[in-house]
């Protein structure tokens, strides 16, 4: 993790030293979102931010929290099912774009005869996946003609590992930056969900298209989890001012 | 007077920004990667769309022109074909106009342009859309009469102060000074405007001269549209690492 932080507007050229220093030669050098190549070896950045580096894996990308979600592979995502078609389920991940497909048999179990009912506006957590007809560029993922799938189960072991249709709870609308927070674990430092754990049950689920679903078991559980998880969103807070939520939030139960 | 900047402050756009200056206040918001209409849709690149809204009434087609000249110069820094076949929608509302915008004697979308530029940029920025560089726009305006020093984005009330104008150039430039946008109105010589264009490079991208710059801040009251550029994206980071550096 560098220091001091490099600020980049669009069109600013990464000088060679602020580059991640790789500590295995071989390693090439890995581009991130937000950063840009032309050849021979200029990096320009794309979009407004700070650099961050990271020299174990050398990779470099630019820091940010705003703007719309694009998919990438692998992503894990809340989507809302939208209509069920002859073998697939059209489903958004964000507002005005177009629909991501999710096929019937992508669920644990799912056979011809026994498929998933989803009526339309129910939620699924899932994973998008890596299409074949994907370019390498990280922005055409869905662009390039061929729609966004996703899938709910493993391709190797056809097992779920916790994807699938979310049934009851609620979602709540956080940043992209926040639900990247939530997902790096310890790295992103969030601590105030262990905190609520301790006291109350619940059970959340995030997605990158920065939607959190939490289900508490009663409305007054899910509403406090959900609520505090929006205003460390918001605020930014750090792991002081988290605990700080925690207390105040369980104090209120 | 340096513009006024608030980044991400609508919650449902992708990207949006209010920008001040002089009088001149102006909301911007942006969203995209969208879902292009059939008709609109290009093979290999993104469709920009600006819709630029009046502060009174509904559009005529001086914001039809506006418009235009917006979307044509956005499309350069834009980097459409990292996202093709999407739309990129760029809303400008025009909440506030000084008093005197009408009667300065400026043709009135020349005057409003840098302000929408700068605008339309910081609504950019905000939404994270890959840029290919950043854009900075400054008014001129020449003064009749053969003594008249010219004004480098003066404020409304000065250009009126200072009629009859003899002729206004807007110019345009990218983050790599190049310029990418002129309009110019009224009657001028090559010399002239060549004056005009490096004045406003100076105050668009000249970084390295600080103590120029220094010594305007303190008379004229203006300052490097880069500098200032950076530190608004310096506070938006600030805002989003909050979590890191602080408690």
């Amino acid at each position: 993790m560098a220091t001091a932080t490099t600020i980049l507007l669009p069109g600013d050229q990464i000088p060679p030293e602020s580059l991640p220093k790789p500590t295995n030669a071989k390693k090439p050098l890995t581009l991130g979102p937000g950063l840009r190549h032309i050849p021979p070896n200029t990096i320009t950045a794309t979009i407004a931010g700070a650099l961050a580096t990271d020299n174990k894996k050398n990779a470099a990308w630019i820091e940010y929290n705003s703007g719309r979600y694009t998919p990438q592979p692998h992503d894990l995502i809340i989507a809302t099912v939208h209509a069920s078609a002859a073998e697939t389920f059209t489903c958004t991940l964000t507002p005005h774009t177009p629909p991501a497909l999710l096929p019937h048999l992508a669920f644990e179990g799912a056979t011809r005869k026994t498929r998933p009912i989803l009526p339309p506006g129910s939620l699924v957590y899932a994973r998008v996946s890596p299409s074949p007809s994907s370019t390498t560029s990280g922005y055409s993922l869905g662009a390039g003609g061929a729609p966004i799938e996703l899938t709910c189960v493993d391709p190797s072991t056809g097992k779920s590992d916790g994807l699938g249709p979310l049934k009851g709870g609620m979602v709540f609308p956080i940043s992209l930056g926040m639900s990247r927070r939530l997902l790096a674990g310890k790295k992103g430092g969030v601590i105030v969900l262990e905190g609520l754990a301790k006291k109350v049950g619940f059970e959340v689920a995030v997605g990158r298209n920065g939607v959190l679903w939490v289900d508490g078991g009663n409305v007054k559980t899910t509403l406090l989890v959900g609520r505090a998880v929006q205003e460390v969103d918001e605020k930014g807070m750090g792991e002081k001012e988290q605990l700080w939520v925690v207390e105040r939030g369980l104090r209120g139960l | 007077m340096a513009p006024e900047a608030l980044l991400s402050h609508l919650n449902r756009a992708d990207g949006s920004a209010t920008y001040t200056q002089n009088g001149y206040s102006i909301i911007g918001a942006v969203n995209g990667p969208l879902e292009v209409q059939r008709r609109d849709e290009l093979p290999s690149e993104a469709t920009v769309e600006v819709n630029v809204r009046p502060a009174i009434g509904v559009g005529s087609p001086k914001e039809r022109h506006l418009e235009t000249l917006l979307a044509s110069t956005l499309r350069t820094i834009i980097l459409t074909r990292h996202i093709p076949r999407t739309l990129v929608q760029i809303t400008l509302q025009v909440r506030s106009l000084p008093s005197e915008h009408a009667i300065c004697g400026v043709d009135a979308s020349l005057s409003l342009l840098p302000h929408l530029i700068h605008t339309a940029l910081l609504a950019l920025l905000s939404s994270s859309m890959p840029l290919r560089t950043t854009v900075t726009a400054a008014l001129v305006v020449l003064p009749a009469g053969r003594d008249a020093a010219p004004m480098l984005q003066p404020t409304a009330r000065d250009v009126m102060l200072a009629k009859p104008i003899q002729s206004a150039h807007v110019f345009a430039f990218s983050g790599n000074g190049k310029v990418l946008l002129n309009e110019s109105d009224g009657s001028f010589t090559y010399e002239e405007w060549e004056e005009a264009c490096e004045m406003a490079e100076e105050v668009c991208c000249k970084e390295g001269g600080v103590g120029l710059s220094d010594a305007m801040q303190v008379d004229g009251g203006s300052e490097n549209l880069e500098r200032w550029l950076r530190e608004v994206v310096r506070r938006k980071v600030e805002k989003e690492m909050r979590w890191k550096s602080g408690t």
